[in-house]
């Protein structure tokens, strides 16, 4: 699976995108493992506890997490997540 | 009064007659300010059935309320007039430092009608107003205009203006402020233009007189704080601008590309606001009062694209890049420049060219018709130099600034126009994102996404959620957002302070500013209100619930590619609940009782 990383995400990874070779079964393993790499900044993006910080939008083949199962959305080889910081305009 | 002036100043040009007239209070509480006080001047005075461009249409400029104080993000004002695009009652927004001049030199509204035997411009000092001889700007661009109007008058001037564009009367021209805000949608520009009105500038002395200072200060610190804590307001906006919607927006599948043939273009983070950070960003610039500052001025480099301004915004990076398959971010900012500098909507100009590019791929029309510009997909001199034509108002690119229902009808393929009662849809695929759609088809301007911005909700996970697949609930959702952004834009606030100011702080800013006890119920109301006006105008102007449609595209083409692959628009799914839901009949007409309710005449 692929994860893309965009706006002031992209200052805590420091990478626009990363291919994941592991299965994580679903996403919070994903962030989890996420986390371990890119440190406690974009831990403290993502989570917000035990759960997803309200202040993250993350997107499974462009659908947000919030429509499907937050953490507990499973994930396959070939998705596609995006990750962003709360954003705006018009 | 407080917050407003008080004040009127109506300028009739074929006679050269200056006069002032009193504020209602009554109106000024119903209609607040800007974008409903410059309707209902429209709906009293102007007949809908006339024609845009000549001397029996008006031109109101507007301010709100809370516009000049220091309300977060209170710059704003309004230009009200019948918008010569597409023929609704427009009311073009803008921010900068123009409205809150308007109003320290002592009025709520300006009223210009008729029209100058010759070109000419107004000069507002206070009370001083002077109709002067435009003949030596006539012809310039927005910066050399403005540059040669505060010589002639004064260094502070705050000068709106034309440019060649709404000079020679594209119907996508706008009017500029302070060089580098637009009053941009429906044309507006040109019936400055159809007025030999090359300009007004303002110099005020003034102040906005507050009912309840302490109260004031105490509700509006707090406004500012409810900004500055918040993730968008305080934080996204400001650092990357709206640019930054370019990638999500891709990423859910709902970028319009190739003039809506798909919503996903596979380039996009070239165009995005992380790239233009990277390589054009010189610093962010804010409008009279705001904390945000989500404005970027940019300078651009490379060979054949050089130059230095402000810009682009999501709207314009999308129109000059996915819309036109165009992935240089440079020639998009150029583009962007040369609009500004000629005076042309940027959406409905990208979106034009886009339009052209469609008729040029299908071979509608070939460099024959072009005047042997290429226009490939993807040909990123072609969108700046076709901008320059359409500026200029020289051979194609003049039909292409007429906008892209015209071109397109011209050659008898309306079909590929991307529009919404004849005005371009902005930059969101209505496809993907359902509610926005609703939007689209009901906006009482024709395509806009200021009118309900759904997207907050669709996408931006920001005050709430609403999956952007689904219809149901999107009829209320965008009935919500209209009401509150017309309330909004009514008292001289940008929307973008709603990313983080609460409806009830508004309300709390606006009443002790105001002196009168508005409630966020009547305060909504007048939103309904205010909408209710606009929709009534343009049923009588002949606007039927026919025209609450989008493209057949959007209705029958499912989208081709990206993470919305497969959908298309159920716009029918949603107009039945939504008039409904507004208390209009099964015609899209207010009822008697919706208009008793609002204390409205038919």
């Amino acid at each position: 699976m692929t994860v893309k990383y965009f706006a002031t995400i992209r200052d805590l990874t420091r990478e626009k995108e990363r291919r994941i070779d592991g299965r994580p079964g679903d996403l919070r393993e994903l962030l989890t493992q996420l986390a371990e790499r890119y440190g406690r900044p974009f831990r403290r993006a993502v989570f917000d506890g035990d759960g997803l910080h309200g202040e993250i939008i993350i997107l499974v083949n462009g659908r947000n997490v919030r429509h499907l199962r937050l953490l507990d959305t499973p994930l396959g080889e070939d998705d596609e997540i995006s990750v962003f910081p709360m954003i705006a305009g018009g | 009064m407080y917050g407003w002036t008080g004040t009127i100043l109506r300028i009739d040009l074929s006679s050269g007659k200056v006069t002032r007239e009193a504020l209602d209070p009554q109106v000024a509480r119903a209609y607040i300010g800007a974008r409903g006080l410059g309707g209902h001047i429209i709906r009293s005075e102007v007949d809908p059935k006339v024609d845009a461009l000549s001397p029996a249409n008006k031109l109101v400029f507007a301010t709100g309320p809370l516009t000049g104080t220091f309300a977060p993000s209170a710059g704003r004002y309004n230009v009200v007039t019948k918008g010569p695009l597409n023929d609704t009652l427009a009311a073009s927004n803008s921010g900068g430092a123009f409205g809150p001049e308007l109003k320290y030199a002592g009025y709520d509204a300006v009223i210009v009608e008729g029209k100058a035997a010759k070109p000419v411009y107004l000069w507002i000092k206070d009370d001083a107003v002077e109709i002067r001889d435009a003949a030596d700007v006539w012809g310039h661009t927005v910066p050399d205009t403005t540059d040669l109007i505060r010589a002639a008058t004064d260094d502070e001037a705050k000068v709106a203006c034309i440019g060649p564009a709404g000079e020679h009367q594209a119907m996508i021209a706008n009017i500029m402020n302070d060089m580098h805000r637009a009053a941009g949608r429906t044309g507006v520009g040109a019936v400055m233009g159809s007025k030999n009105l090359k300009a007004v500038a303002v110099v005020g002395s003034g102040s906005v007189n507050v009912a309840d200072p302490e109260a004031f200060l105490a509700a509006v610190l707090k406004g500012r704080q409810m900004i500055f804590d918040d993730p968008v307001g305080g934080t996204g906006l400001p650092a990357y601008g709206t640019e930054v919607l370019v990638n999500i927006l891709n990423q859910v599948g709902g970028l319009p590309t190739r003039n809506w043939q798909d919503g996903y273009f596979p380039n996009a983070d070239k165009t995005g606001g992380e790239a233009l950070a990277a390589k054009q960003l010189v610093r962010k610039k804010g409008c009279f009062s705001c904390i945000i500052s989500c404005g970027r001025v940019t300078k651009v480099d490379a060979p054949g694209f050089e130059g230095i301004g402000e810009g682009p915004e999501y709207e314009t990076a999308w129109a000059y890049g996915a819309d036109c398959g165009v992935d240089n971010l440079d020639a998009i900012t150029k583009a962007n420049y040369l609009c500004n500098e000629y005076g042309m909507d940027t959406i409905s100009a990208g979106s034009s060219i886009a339009c052209a590019m469609e008729l040029f791929q299908r071979g509608i029309v070939t460099t024959k018709d072009t005047d042997g510009v290429d226009l490939s997909w993807g040909n990123d001199k072609a969108i700046v130099e076709m901008t320059r034509k359409m500026g200029e108002g020289d051979g194609f690119g003049a039909k292409v600034a007429q906008g892209s229902y015209r071109l397109a009808d011209g050659y008898g393929h309306p079909e590929y126009s991307m529009t919404a009662k004849k005005q371009e849809m902005p930059a969101y695929d209505a496809r993907a994102i359902q509610g926005i759609g609703l939007n689209y088809a009901t906006s009482n301007r024709g395509g806009c996404h200021v009118r309900g911005y759904t997207i907050s909700h669709e996408v931006l996970q920001s005050g709430g959620f609403a999956d952007p697949h689904v219809t149901e609930g999107k009829a209320g959702l965008g009935i919500a957002f209209q009401n509150l952004t017309a309330a909004l834009d009514a008292t001289g606030c940008c929307l973008f302070a709603t990313f983080g100011l609460t409806g009830a702080q508004l309300v709390e800013m606006l009443a002790t500013l105001t002196g009168f006890d508005y409630t966020l119920d009547e305060f909504l109301e007048a939103g309904d209100r205010i909408w209710n006006q606009e929709r009534l105008w343009n049923l009588a102007a002949g606007f039927t619930k026919d025209n609450d449609t989008l493209p057949t595209r959007l209705l029958e083409e499912p989208l081709p590619s990206g993470a919305s692959k497969g959908h298309i628009s159920k716009l029918g799914d949603m107009v039945p609940e939504y008039y409904a839901a507004r208390g209009w009949d099964e015609n899209g007409v207010p009822t008697k009782a919706k208009l008793k309710e609002l204390s409205l005449k038919a």
